[in-house]
């Protein structure tokens, strides 16, 4: 509450408005450490949720930790901190895409989430509202249900404020890279594309990239976000992002080879993504010397697709709960590809990984 | 300087400036206070520092970092941005770190030992010296006045600059701006048209406070004194063929 009433006068809020739903950031243990750990403890002792809140996802697959590498010591504080969420009344499905398995806010919703790149999709994809919250802030928001009215919440702040005129290639990566360029030029602007139609999962991608080079919190994509026609875009600022900015950004995140590590889904992979992934192997076979690979996704997704899974499960380990960035990897990997610009934001920094950066068709290749 | 209190508490020490947004996640070591290779200033220790960036950007898991940083004792001893967002003013109250925020961090110089009070938003340079000078546009027939530092004067030798001098002790920076124009042009016949809001600009320990004003004068008829070897009536917009002293386009843009 007192942390509540702190940001509430830093952004000179004057009321508390109720929350539809919470979505919590700071699971891994490697990311928030002991000193997250005794704060969590504290907390659960005599708070609970009084929202639905979901979590993001932890340092380990929860069933298949020891097959990733993790130790024992890393696995007993990874429960500890997920057996304090779970004291706290908070869905314990660990997924950084709640959004596609039943945490989805309503259009004009008020809601306290964290996750930088699912914040980003419910504002700009699903029109509800959140700042980007901080882990601790979201969980604060969550027990009262309540969050200061202030940021996002309010209209006047979610109009678009510089248009991006985009010319890129309708594939995952580019929408990756895209979002990269985006967040890099823009910092806390709210962007307006014009020129691109993302799918689902080219949005997803975006919002993550974009949310991590810069602190975007809200977009708007012509003809695809919701209210993204009734904005006067007049005399605003116009940058174009093509296909040369893209190459170039590829390259500056690209800073080795011969991966040893393949980690798909950042954000973590949609059932659409998971179905396209196993058509692109199904029939082939596996190379002797290709190198580790890792399918990151939901517990719900990779219920909803057994067989999909089966196929993705020769080639590699559909890990659920976690993703590269958040898992230990430094220490057993030291070069991982990806497909995701996020990804690549994060991995020479927190797993102090070399980095390369492509499709996933293309890094595939590697492995039949 | 006065900016905004985010986060209560008092805080000393020396500055640590990034000129990039930053993200606690990822950006730092929790367990040694080190900055990565992805703050883009890899292996300064951040640790009791005052710690400066424009802004936070990246993970909402940067909060948690703070928690884990000030366990390990390997916390910032404060920190600073131009603009606070959510993620680092909730780590910074969650971990007791003074914070404020509204600082032109161009004010500031890597290894300033600074004083921050996150109460009143307040940030104190105890090694620099703000010094008080009047920058004096003169126009006549739409030109402005500009000349040329000699070699005797302290600072900036051979630039362009408008009149300028410092303001004594006991003087008004209006008092200081007659005086001037007076002495350096020997110019009697000149009226105030507008002056601007006081602009700050750095340079080593000085941090130069300037008193801009605009006078229109009567007569192009200059004479110089020992402060200056050379003076020109120019059109304002040739003013980039010149070199000009620190600040200069900023207190003509401030008036014209």
């Amino acid at each position: 509450m007192e942390l509540l009433v702190a940001l509430g006068k830093i952004y000179s809020a004057k009321e508390l408005v109720p929350i539809g739903s919470a979505h919590l950031s700071g699971v891994s243990y490697k990311t928030i450490g002991d000193g997250g750990l005794d704060f969590l403890n504290e907390m659960s002792s005599d708070a609970k949720v009084s929202v639905r809140t979901t979590l993001n996802p932890a340092g380990m697959d929860l069933d298949r930790w020891s097959e990733m590498g993790v130790k024992p010591e890393f696995a007993n504080k990874q429960r500890a901190i997920i057996g304090a969420y779970g004291r706290l009344g908070v869905e314990t499905n660990c997924t950084c895409t709640p959004y596609l398995t039943g945490n989805a806010p309503k259009p004009g919703q008020n809601v306290a989430w964290a996750e930088s790149s699912a914040l980003s999709f419910v504002n700009s994809v699903l029109g509800a509202r959140t700042n980007r919250e901080g882990g601790p802030g979201a969980l604060a928001a969550a027990i009262i249900g309540k969050t200061p009215l202030y940021g996002l919440h309010l209209d006047e702040n979610r109009v678009p404020s510089v248009i991006i005129e985009a010319d890129v290639n309708d594939e995952i990566t580019d929408y990756s890279l895209l979002g990269h360029a985006v967040g890099q030029k823009v910092g806390m602007s709210v962007p307006y594309f014009k020129g691109i139609r993302p799918t689902v999962d080219g949005l997803k991608t975006m919002a993550a990239a974009m949310a991590a080079t810069g602190s975007v919190a809200l977009f708007h994509v012509e003809g695809i976000t919701p209210g993204a026609n009734k904005f006067d875009l007049n005399g605003l600022e116009k940058i174009s992002i093509g296909k040369k900015e893209i190459s170039r950004a590829k390259d500056s995140l690209t800073t080795g080879k011969d991966p040893d590590l393949i980690a798909l889904g950042c954000p973590h992979l949609s059932e659409t993504e998971v179905t396209d992934l196993a058509s692109m192997l199904d029939g082939k076979k596996k190379r002797s010397d290709a190198p580790e690979v890792w399918f990151c996704t939901s517990r719900t997704v990779k219920t909803w697709c057994p067989k999909e899974v089966a196929v993705l499960e020769r080639f590699g380990r559909v890990l659920c709960d976690t993703c590269m960035i958040v898992a230990p990897i430094e220490g057993i990997h030291s070069c991982t590809a990806t497909n995701s610009a996020k990804a690549c934001t994060y991995l020479p920094g927190l797993c102090s990984q070399k980095v390369v950066c492509d499709s996933s068709a293309h890094l595939l290749e590697a492995v039949f | 300087m006065r900016g905004r209190g985010i986060s209560r508490g008092k805080a000393s020490g020396n500055l640590i400036i990034l000129e990039k947004p930053f993200s606690f996640l990822g950006g730092v070591d929790p367990k040694t206070g080190r900055l990565t290779v992805a703050s883009g200033v890899e292996g300064k220790n951040i640790r009791n520092s005052i710690f400066a960036f424009p802004y936070g950007r990246g993970s909402t898991v940067g909060s948690y970092t703070l928690l884990q940083m000030k366990k390990e004792k390997t916390i910032p001893a404060a920190i600073i941005n131009e603009k606070a967002e959510t993620i680092v003013a909730t780590g910074a109250v969650m971990a007791g770190v003074p914070m404020i925020d509204s600082i032109d961090l161009r004010m500031l110089c890597d290894g300033d030992e600074v004083v921050i009070d996150g109460e009143e938003g307040t940030l104190e340079l105890p090694h620099v010296n703000e010094i008080n000078v009047v920058t004096c546009i003169l126009r006549h027939g739409g030109k402005i006045l500009i000349l040329k530092r000699s070699q005797k004067v302290s600072t900036n030798q051979g630039m362009w600059a408008g009149v300028s001098g410092y303001i004594e002790e006991g003087e008004s920076p209006l008092q200081a701006a007659n005086k001037e124009v007076s002495e350096e042009t020997a110019i009697t016949d000149f009226h105030l048209i507008k002056s601007g809001e006081a602009l700050r600009v750095r340079s080593g320990s000085r941090l130069w406070c300037i008193h801009p004003f605009l006078f229109e004068s009567s007569s192009p008829e200059v004479t110089i004194d020992w402060e200056h070897t050379d003076y020109r009536w120019i059109d304002p917009n040739d003013i980039d063929d010149a070199t000009t002293v620190p600040g200069f386009r900023l207190v003509l843009r401030n008036l014209l």
